[in-house]
């Protein structure tokens, strides 16, 4: 399987850690990435809001690019995947199609609608398959209780994102099973982890955090897991603000969703870039490795 | 029980504030088919079982807005919310008050904040006096215009969307999601003559607040779809004043920081959203982050193609005339 690997900036840069991750689960499962150092930024929700039009014209040229090349585009965070689709769902009103094609057509881009974008969580539940992935498990993460994170843009608006049911997922708790840990459901793990605000009110960023941290840590899970490089700064680099929020100690670790996957295909944590997490991942290893010698 | 109905169990929040010490939730078993909406069932429950059971209904047709209540947590209508999905999915069926709202009794809450908010956007079409409408055009819009708020009428007002915002679960300084698409109403209207005014005094009292989680546009059983017309009111924020708000200068800030290189560069956001002063502030948990993560103070590389982005940007998004 090959796809148009589509990084966005955080995974290129604070989040290197989900970079890394992503390549190695990749080439143990068999997905080649192509990559395209001409892809851009997808505004990521703010130039959206800044200016709607030219955002879906920045996504339009992404999508293009792999469109030339007759490649899906792959996705690891949650706000590429929906100002992806969101620009391709924009692109179906001839209104926004004509000013966005005046734009890009001086520039030889033509953008036809043809490429698919995907998320890693969908290509691996879906493409891969859950008995393939399964297959592939070296190190079964038994013992592990991990709540997942699923956030917002993975899952709405559910008309436009085309996924699962956005009240009731379960591709990330059936992706967690099949390598062996336990998921831990809660509330919150459809909620929003604040980061659009960080920089707006962070006390009330924080709060939110806080408060899905919190409902996952109440529900008994050992570690969390997020298929978003910004709800991982929320809920990672920025957990001790969210602890002074809620006032309570969380000390919860959060993965990214392919360094779950990779732990219990066989890589190490610091092939997986763990040791580049603000809140340390020790705790939640050592439950998998009491629970293989147990 | 006959083939035709299951067996659901119904846990329901009860609370009376003032004689009860605490909440507590009561197990109600009913025989009854799949499809019977989960309002049917409590006021059987009430009817057969339980006369004191508090709930606020009226119309059962999902047009009053009345019976807005939490269903295994989801922001719904329980009158039209069938029970065989949540009984199959969650075994049972949870039942409890709206978030974000004073429960004044069980399943009945104190909707005075949602209201609240509801009157301070001026919820009324403002004319200027020293401009009337022409005789006989008062009230006619083209289909365009029209067009513009097709969606925002349909809401009743139920408060699921209140319900379920996280913002305004967090601060009180979010007026939530119904309020915003109904602010939304009035700026578009072409009769109302208040659209700078409105869009000025919404932008330092919580537009900025918004997560674009989209949890609203999920609740909301009538497809208003409120975070897409928060949005709108952003992007019109703007344009009417610029970067006045952290939440405005951030959208501008990322506007203007991939003109750079194509990429985010994270710091000089930053210092475009914070200035030199947020930023000092924040120096402490800078530095703890950088420790483990140096790329943040990294420029990142320049993108192939990025005089493609720049034209794109000319094209679309050209800079304010003079004098604008």
């Amino acid at each position: 399987m090959k796809l148009a690997y589509y990084p966005g900036c955080v995974a290129q840069e604070s989040g290197k850690e989900l970079d890394m991750a992503t390549r190695w689960v990749c080439r143990a499962l068999g997905i080649e990435l192509v990559e395209f150092p001409n892809f851009s930024c997808c505004g990521s929700g703010f130039v959206d809001e800044a200016n709607e039009v030219l955002n879906i014209a920045i996504n339009a040229r992404n999508l293009a690019i792999a469109e030339r090349a007759g490649l899906d585009v792959l996705t690891i965070c949650s706000t590429c995947q929906g100002m992806l689709t969101l620009a391709k769902v924009r692109m179906q009103d001839p209104a926004v199609k004509a000013r966005v094609d005046a734009a890009l057509r001086p520039l030889g881009i033509e953008y036809r609608g043809t490429a698919n974008v995907k998320h890693l969580l969908r290509v691996l539940t879906e493409d891969i398959g859950l008995p393939a992935v399964k297959a592939k498990v070296r190190r079964p993460l038994q013992g592990m209780k991990v709540g997942a994170f699923y956030g917002c843009h993975l899952l709405r608006p559910a008309d436009e994102m085309g996924s699962e049911s956005a009240e009731e997922p379960h591709a990330f708790e059936d992706l967690l099973a099949a390598v062996g840990a336990t998921p831990v459901e809660y509330r919150g793990r459809v909620m929003c982890c604040g980061f659009p605000i960080q920089f707006v009110k962070p006390s009330t960023a924080s709060a939110i955090a806080g408060r899905q941290i919190l409902d996952a840590k109440s529900h008994g899970a050992d570690a969390m897991a997020t298929p978003c490089p910004l709800c991982h700064l929320s809920l990672d680099a920025y957990q001790n603000k969210a602890a002074k929020e809620v006032q309570k100690p969380l000390d919860v670790p959060i993965f990214h969703l392919p360094q779950v996957v990779g732990l219990a295909l066989g890589a190490s944590p610091e092939e997986l870039g763990l040791p580049r997490h603000l809140v340390p991942t020790d705790a939640a290893l050592a439950k998998i490795r009491t629970a293989a010698s147990a | 029980m006959t083939a035709d109905t299951i067996s659901a169990a119904f846990d329901v929040y009860r609370f009376r504030p003032g004689k009860d010490t605490a909440p507590r939730y009561q197990r109600y078993t009913l025989d009854l088919a799949p499809h019977t909406p989960v309002l049917t069932a409590l006021l059987r429950i009430r009817a057969e079982v339980d006369p004191t059971l508090a709930l606020r209904y009226s119309c059962r047709s999902a047009i009053c807005g009345s019976c807005a209540m939490q269903i295994n947590s989801k922001s719904r209508l329980a009158c039209e919310t069938h029970i065989g999905p949540e009984v199959e999915r969650h075994g049972r069926v949870v039942v409890e008050p709206m978030r974000n709202q004073p429960v004044l009794r069980d399943l009945v809450v104190n909707q005075r904040p949602f209201w609240n908010e509801y009157d301070k956007i001026e919820p009324h079409l403002k004319l200027d006096p020293r401009r009337p409408m022409p005789e006989g055009k008062a009230t006619s819009m083209s289909p365009a215009q029209v067009e513009r708020f097709k969606e925002t009428p349909r809401c009743i007002a139920c408060a699921a969307c209140y319900s379920a915002c996280p913002a305004v679960e967090a601060d009180p300084a979010f007026p939530g999601p119904m309020a915003l698409a109904k602010l939304y109403r009035f700026v578009v209207d072409p009769r109302d003559t208040a659209t700078e005014e409105r869009l000025v005094r919404i932008q330092p009292n919580g537009l900025w607040l918004c997560l674009r989680c989209h949890l609203c546009t999920e609740a909301c059983p009538k497809d208003v779809r409120p975070s897409e017309r928060i949005r709108d009111l952003k992007e019109m924020a703007i344009a009417v004043q610029g970067g006045t708000e952290l939440g405005s200068r951030h959208a501008i800030g990322f506007k203007e920081n991939l003109k750079g290189q194509g990429l985010l560069n994270e710091m000089k956001l930053v210092r475009a959203t914070s200035g030199f002063t947020g930023m000092a502030g924040e120096l402490g948990q800078g530095i703890r982050i950088w420790r483990k993560k140096p790329e943040i103070l990294r420029r990142p590389r320049t993108i192939e193609g990025m005089d493609e982005v720049e034209k794109i940007y000319e094209a679309l998004d050209p800079p304010p005339k003079e004098g604008s």
